[in-house]
């Protein structure tokens, strides 16, 4: 029984003080749908009973089947509050009724871009925290991420029912426990302060800390407690507040408040334990040893009554029942996001600078500002959602500002476009817009600002994500593109069993590619089609997807996992190398060095990494780039200002440096090398891998006097020549991709993780051992390579309990000569060349270097 | 000189040139004969004036201009020759002008050795076998079809086994002017010898034409039919010959047949195709590549395969219906430092003989790709389904591509991973949408130019060669000048550079 229909759900969409778009974001098994379902609940969109069993937001089979949320999953729900909930709510309202456009994201480190996707069009976040495991890995990078992006957070503690009945911790140790999470929170979101945004610290006693047990479908904040004792103590709820949390004690004999604790009185107790955590366990114990009578006492003075059924229930169901009934989950979390998470008119006035590519002063940007309904349309398209059946696509995204209507003709702004060109530029008809209400869409004629929204129809011109603007807008810049914390490392080639099919292939990556923010298919120099995903759990879904939904269960053949490797030297060129043009008219001197000194602190960021986080670039103003790398790599200034080009791709981690000196005609073959630049950066000596960290120095070069003899056919192939015997003569090496892997697993078992690790060929970056838990933390670099069977064998190795999270860190140089037989580089390479259809050994130098 | 005038025929040569009373006529030699060409020359002489032919002048023409495979038309009519004797290995490509007359040469065979690996090859399969061959070998089937029905005889075997048959060794470049047959040719056949030119085609498969109850086959010089119920997939492919660019034709063409290639040097037979099935799988790439071009070269690689011209205007078209710009080269044998004289082509089309058109292109700046690769890469809407051509004959189509504007989806591209623009509506659209007429101006003033010249010069941005230059950092002498026009304009010299009009009178004196 759904308690709001669409038209209400569509009015209330109009009051944007009265939305909350909020993501629920945290580690893997924290929590979240369960948690989720209970606010489902609450909006009558399933029944209390079942809240926390359902999870309601994993609507894919395999979400259920393995348990954890794949996709992340909108929803609408509309409460009505009360007058006496919103008493003390000092903000802005119209009206009781308030609509909360909530995103459930998934925890799992390999769907973190759903989650980069989530918190672009929501303004708040919800962060669970499971109170024994404590802030994970996963739980730091989402908060980092939604600072990022000035999304607001309020925490809640889950997973309480463990404290109670798993651990039967005492009040003080639990209480200690809450807080270190607490405190942990909110290290880790310090660094990411922000000025516009506000503090983000959470804190139980100003209400944006909640404490939940999701699968029971309780919760509570202070204030919930603090409304129960403010008749008693005759003092205001916020105040009531405070002494509930931190160094307040209450000595139940004296009756009195203290700072610290009297430890000689037995009755002096910290106010959190005597107040809440108390009276809670004490309500759980009783129920569990199903001691009804004195349960029926209790709740007369909680004033809680149950439903004559509830009370045949026992045990677990009947202590469910009761909490469900005395702290429902949804009050205290409904009251916390209304309260403090801030609504889309608020937000959008901080937001807009992180948002908005264009001038923050245009019309575009100042109705996104103001959150006005009435101004120009401005929508984030931040995922596409396939529809059930069809084969099509929702683009679900966010309006900012204006409103978008069914029929509205659009301006579809995509991640090339650039303002001015029509590069990655459509205009098209909304066909229809939606919102989502649980599993079902409904339609409604427009949404305006502040709110989610999917539409049908621009399917066919959307990869990914896209800003829309009105068709005429011609002059509004595109909202900014999301940054993804992850990247696809993981590659596996894909064919069909049937040659024929391959039509069938093609159209299953379009759709895939779609369907999810990160996932890259792409064709390979050896026309092998290519799926590259974001971890191994990640391309096994996405493989799934492709053959089950995208395909209709064609027959795929999926080859082994293809990693990608950098090509790098390691010292400068043992010669300058001269390379001869096709009509030996012209010749080229190089000579290759790495981009970083040998004396670079190995703690400070290399240069290679400089230019990936797009500190040093292509578009640098020289004095700048200049600056930089003097100050900070000990390059020589002038040196500097003669950087050619970067590459591959034109900003990639590798330069050219021009060290001639008084050379006729030069400035003529500057783009042709340049070309032989990108060309070579691109496909190395080696194995035709990317180049990293590399610096060619131009060092010489003769030059034909005529012009004819001196052109693009004659310096493009020779300059890439050059360049191949500079790297083969400069010591070359490949790089191979690590992992950072984080295992949290209890103590016992550490020593296992340890020997699974070791001979996987990880080294340990730290280990912590968490306080006040048996839990340890340990932190690994592992080659990619090697990390394929590692989970399952760590699983095996521990019985099931250590669950690693990889993500992608750095390359690293594999210290081996690949010319030396049988090293491990040298099969690399070996592999990668057969697999490329390429000669089997590497090309000699001979055969790039020329003799005078 | 008995070897030469066997290995190179020489008597059937003669024969020829005086049956059709030719008097000029060009020898077109391939670089690994060439050694022998002035003895061939001397021996024809020599035949020709003891056959009443004297008064026959002879050219030799070597190292031509495109490929050695093709008759050298624009050579030949250098010396106005009336027909061109070629050697060697041969495309058959059609001619346009001049009729030719083809001497394969003769490639040793061991025919016992060959017929009974036939034999074990026919019984691993229940397929019927077709028996197709290097034309090398075409002087050696005769004794090979003995020796195999004979072993055939005493194992009892019942699979059919097919043979090809040489299409002709003479070619007219007209069928309606001349249908005079070759009556001393040595190989049996009786069919229109020479090739339709006038490219009347179906779109798809032109090598395969139905003729009554037969499908008829002409690839690479070779014909066979096959009843029309059949597929070639129903048949396994019996090569003989050497793994080269004549077997790929076949390989290419028919990639989903069951090929076995006997190795005539080390008289066994393979079946590992593997490196042209790679081969197939990397044209796959380059179509995907192509897609994403927005300035493609025509490369003309022949001046003498029929139809040609036909082909390019083709191409032309199709690149401009598909909103990109194309520039046509005409190149002779292209590598690496000549195409990479033109760095503004993203990708260029070669339009040669099926035999040379497939082109390695790894190490070349820009990918080569085939007429009909350039038709999967540019018609939107089409896949790539495996079927494969390497023949511009076959494409040549009457009608215009037809070329759907509907413009439903944007194009998925493969290499960039996401949908992609393709420049191509610009011009539609301002006709179209009036009512946005004002907004569009707006937009073009706004707009920026070259914002990034790397990206325009290493990354494909560029949507015709002035962009491109636009670019590019150094563009030649400008003819910008700081300083004022000149004061007046005056007349120049008038005439050629060997001698202006007003230098005449001086040498006169």
């Amino acid at each position: 029984m759904v308690k709001f229909t669409a038209e209400e759900l569509r009015a209330s969409m109009d009051k944007k003080h009265n939305i909350r778009n909020m993501s629920v974001i945290a580690h893997v098994d924290h929590g979240k749908s369960t948690l989720t379902d209970s606010l489902v609940a609450a909006a009558g969109i399933i029944s209390q009973d079942v809240a926390g069993d359902v999870r309601m937001t994993d609507t894919r089979a395999d979400e259920a089947e393995r348990g954890i949320t794949i996709k992340s999953t909108g929803i609408s729900l509309h409460y009505e509050m009360t007058d006496e909930s919103l008493k003390r709510f000092k903000g802005k309202r119209e009206g009781n009724s308030y609509l909360i456009n909530l995103i459930d994201s998934p925890g799992h480190i390999d769907f973190s871009s759903e989650v980069t996707a989530a918190l672009r069009i929501t303004d708040g976040a919800l962060v669970v925290v499971d109170c024994i495991e404590g802030v994970c890995v996963q739980t730091e990078t989402v908060l980092r991420q939604s600072l990022g992006e000035r999304i607001k957070p309020v925490l809640t503690v889950n997973k309480m029912d463990r404290c109670f009945l798993e651990l039967q911790q005492d009040g003080e140790e639990a209480y200690q426990a809450f807080a270190r999470v607490i405190e942990n929170v909110n290290v880790t979101m310090s660094p990411y302060e922000d000025e516009k945004l506000g503090s983000c610290l959470v804190a139980p006693e100003k209400g944006t800390v909640a404490f939940s047990a999701g699968l029971h479908g309780w919760a509570f904040t202070l204030s919930s407690f603090a409304k129960m004792y403010v008749a008693k103590f005759k003092v205001d709820e916020a105040k009531m507040m405070e002494r509930l949390w931190g160094e307040n004690y209450y000595d139940a004999a004296t009756r009195k408040w203290s700072n610290a604790k009297n430890t000689a009185s037995p009755t002096c107790q910290r106010g959190f334990v005597q107040f809440c955590y108390e009276p809670i366990r004490r309500i759980i114990s009783t129920c569990m040893n199903d001691d009804k009578e004195k349960l029926w006492q209790m709740l007369d003075k909680l004033k809680v009554t149950l439903k004559a059924e509830d009370k045949e229930l026992t045990g677990k169901k009947l202590m469910k029942r009761v909490m469900q009934a005395w702290l429902p989950a949804s009050d205290a979390l409904l009251e916390m996001i209304v309260f403090h998470l801030p609504s889309p008119a608020t937000a959008q006035q901080y937001r807009v600078e992180n948002l908005y590519e264009g001038p923050l002063d245009d019309p575009y940007a100042t109705a996104i500002r103001n959150c006005d309904p009435n101004g120009p349309l401005m929508v984030y398209v931040s995922k596409m959602i396939p529809a059930s059946d069809s084969g099509r696509f929702f683009a679900f995204g966010r309006v900012f500002s204006g409103t978008v209507a069914t029929g509205n003709k659009v301006r579809i702004m995509g991640p090339n476009f650039v303002p001015g060109e029509k590069k990655d530029l459509y205009v098209k008809t909304v066909q229809r817009t939606v919102i989502w209400m649980g599993k079902k869409q409904e339609s409604v004629a427009d949404v305006p600002c502040g709110n989610t929204v999917a539409m049908v129809g621009l399917d066919q011109f959307i990869t990914k994500n896209a800003t829309l603007t009105d068709e005429k807008a011609v002059d509004a810049h595109p909202i900014k593109a999301m940054k993804f914390s992850v990247s696809p490392v993981v590659r596996k080639s894909v064919a069909c069993k049937n040659a024929a099919e391959l039509p069938k292939l093609v159209e299953g990556l379009k759709r895939l590619s779609k369907s999810d923010p990160l996932v890259v298919c792409t064709i390979e120099e050896s026309g092998e089609h290519v799926i590259a995903g974001v971890g191994q759990l990640h391309l096994e879904i996405c493989l799934k997807d492709l053959q089950d939904d995208f395909m209709g269960g064609t027959d795929i053949i999926v080859g082994p996992p293809i990693i990608t490797y950098r090509e790098t030297v390691t010292t400068n060129s043992s010669h300058t190398v001269m390379s001869k043009s096709p009509n030996k008219h012209n010749r080229l001197y190089m000579e290759a060095r790495p981009l970083d000194s040998a004396d670079l602190d190995p703690q400070q960021p290399t240069v290679a990494k400089t230019i990936d986080d797009e500190r040093i670039g292509p578009k640098d103003d020289i004095k700048e780039r200049g600056k930089i790398l003097s100050e900070e790599f000990g390059w020589d200034k002038d040196l500097a200002r003669k950087i050619w080009a970067f590459g591959p791709d034109t900003k990639g981690p590798n330069m050219f440096v021009d060290m001639c000196k008084g050379v006729q005609y030069l400035s003529e073959i500057k783009d042709s090398v340049v070309a032989g630049f990108q060309w070579a950066s691109k496909e190395g000596a080696l194995a035709e891998e990317n180049m990293r960290g590399v610096c060619f120095e131009l060092c010489d070069v003769m030059l034909h006097s005529d012009s004819i003899h001196r052109g693009g056919g004659q310096i493009i192939p020779t300059s890439r020549r050059a360049m191949y015997a500079a790297q083969l003569t400069a010591s070359p090496r490949l790089m191979q991709p690590m992992y950072l892997v984080d295992i949290q697993v209890p103590q016992t078992v550490a020593g296992n993780v340890y020997t699974v690790a070791y001979n996987s060929g990880g080294e340990l970056k730290e280990e912590a051992n968490r306080v006040g838990t048996p839990l340890a933390n340990l932190k690994f670099y592992l080659p990619v390579a090697r990390s394929f069977d590692f989970t399952d064998k760590l699983r095996a190795a521990t019985s099931g309990q250590a669950f690693p999270q990889c993500v992608f860190d750095h390359w690293k140089i594999m210290p081996c000569d690949p010319f030396q037989a049988g090293s491990d580089s040298g099969k690399v390479i070996a592999d990668i060349r057969k697999r490329k259809g390429l000669k089997d050994i590497i090309t000699p130098l001979s055969e790039y270097e020329d003799k005078l | 000189m008995d070897d030469i005038d066997a290995r190179y025929e020489v008597p059937r040569t003669a024969d020829f040139i005086r049956s059709r009373a030719y008097t000029r006529v060009a020898l077109q030699f391939p670089d690994e004969m060439l050694r022998d060409a002035a003895a061939v020359a001397r021996a024809l002489r020599r035949e020709l004036a003891g056959g009443g032919g004297g008064g026959v002048k002879l050219f030799v023409m070597a190292d031509t201009a495109y490929n050695s495979c093709c008759v050298d038309e624009v050579g030949a009519s250098h010396i106005d020759a009336q027909c061109v004797v070629h050697y060697g290995h041969a495309c058959m490509s059609p001619t346009s002008n001049l009729p030719a007359f083809f001497v394969f040469g003769k490639m040793p065979l061991d025919t016992n050795a060959c017929g009974r690996s036939l034999l074990e090859c026919s019984r691993e399969s229940d397929k019927h076998i077709l028996v197709l061959y290097g034309l090398e070998y075409a002087h050696a089937i005769d004794d090979l079809k003995a020796v195999v029905a004979e072993l055939y005889k005493s194992h009892s075997g019942s699979v059919e086994v097919q043979y090809a048959d040489v299409l002709c060794s003479v070619m007219s470049p007209s069928s309606a002017a001349e249908r005079e047959h070759d009556q001393s040719d040595g190989n049996t056949h009786s069919n229109d010898v020479s090739i339709q030119s006038d490219g009347v085609a179906t779109f798809v498969n032109n090598c395969c034409n139905v003729e009554g109850s037969k499908r008829k086959y002409n690839l690479g010089g070779l014909t066979w039919s096959t009843p029309i119920d059949d597929n070639m997939e129903d048949y396994v492919l019996y090569w003989i010959g050497q793994d080269n660019s004549a077997f790929a034709n076949i390989v290419l063409t028919f990639n989903k047949c069951d090929i076995v290639r006997y190795d005539t040097v080390a008289n066994q037979p393979s079946r590992d195709v593997s490196h042209l099935m790679k081969i197939l799988r990397r044209r796959y790439y380059l179509v995907e590549k192509a897609k994403d071009a927005n300035i493609i070269g025509i490369l003309v690689g022949t001046l003498g395969v029929a139809g040609y011209l036909h082909i390019i205007e083709q191409m032309k078209y199709l690149i401009k219906a598909a909103g990109k710009k194309s520039y046509t080269l005409v190149m002779g044998r292209p590598n690496s430092a000549k195409l990479a004289n033109f760095p503004e082509c993203e990708v260029f089309v070669y339009v040669s003989c099926a035999q040379t058109a497939l082109l390695d292109s790894k190490e070349f700046l820009a990918p080569v790709i085939t007429p009909f690769e350039a038709v999967l890469a540019f018609t939107r809407g089409r896949e790539w389904t495996g079927e494969y051509l390497l023949d511009f004959k076959d494409l040549i189509t009457t009608e215009k591509p037809e070329i759907s504007n509907k413009t439903e989806e944007a194009r998925f591209s493969f290499i960039k991973g996401g949908y992609v623009e393709d420049s191509c509506t610009e011009g539609k659209e301002e006709q179209s949408e009036t009512s946005l007429a004002l907004a569009e101006v707006t937009e073009k003033a706004l707009s920026i130019r070259n914002l990034n010249n790397d990206a325009v010069l290493y990354q494909g941005g560029a949507n015709s060669a002035i962009d491109y230059l636009k670019a590019r950092s150094y563009r030649g002498l400008t003819g910008e000048y700081e300083g004022p026009a000149p004061d007046s304009v005056l007349t120049g010299r008038t005439g050629r550079a060997a001698g202006y009009n007003h230098e005449t009178t001086k040498s006169a004196q």
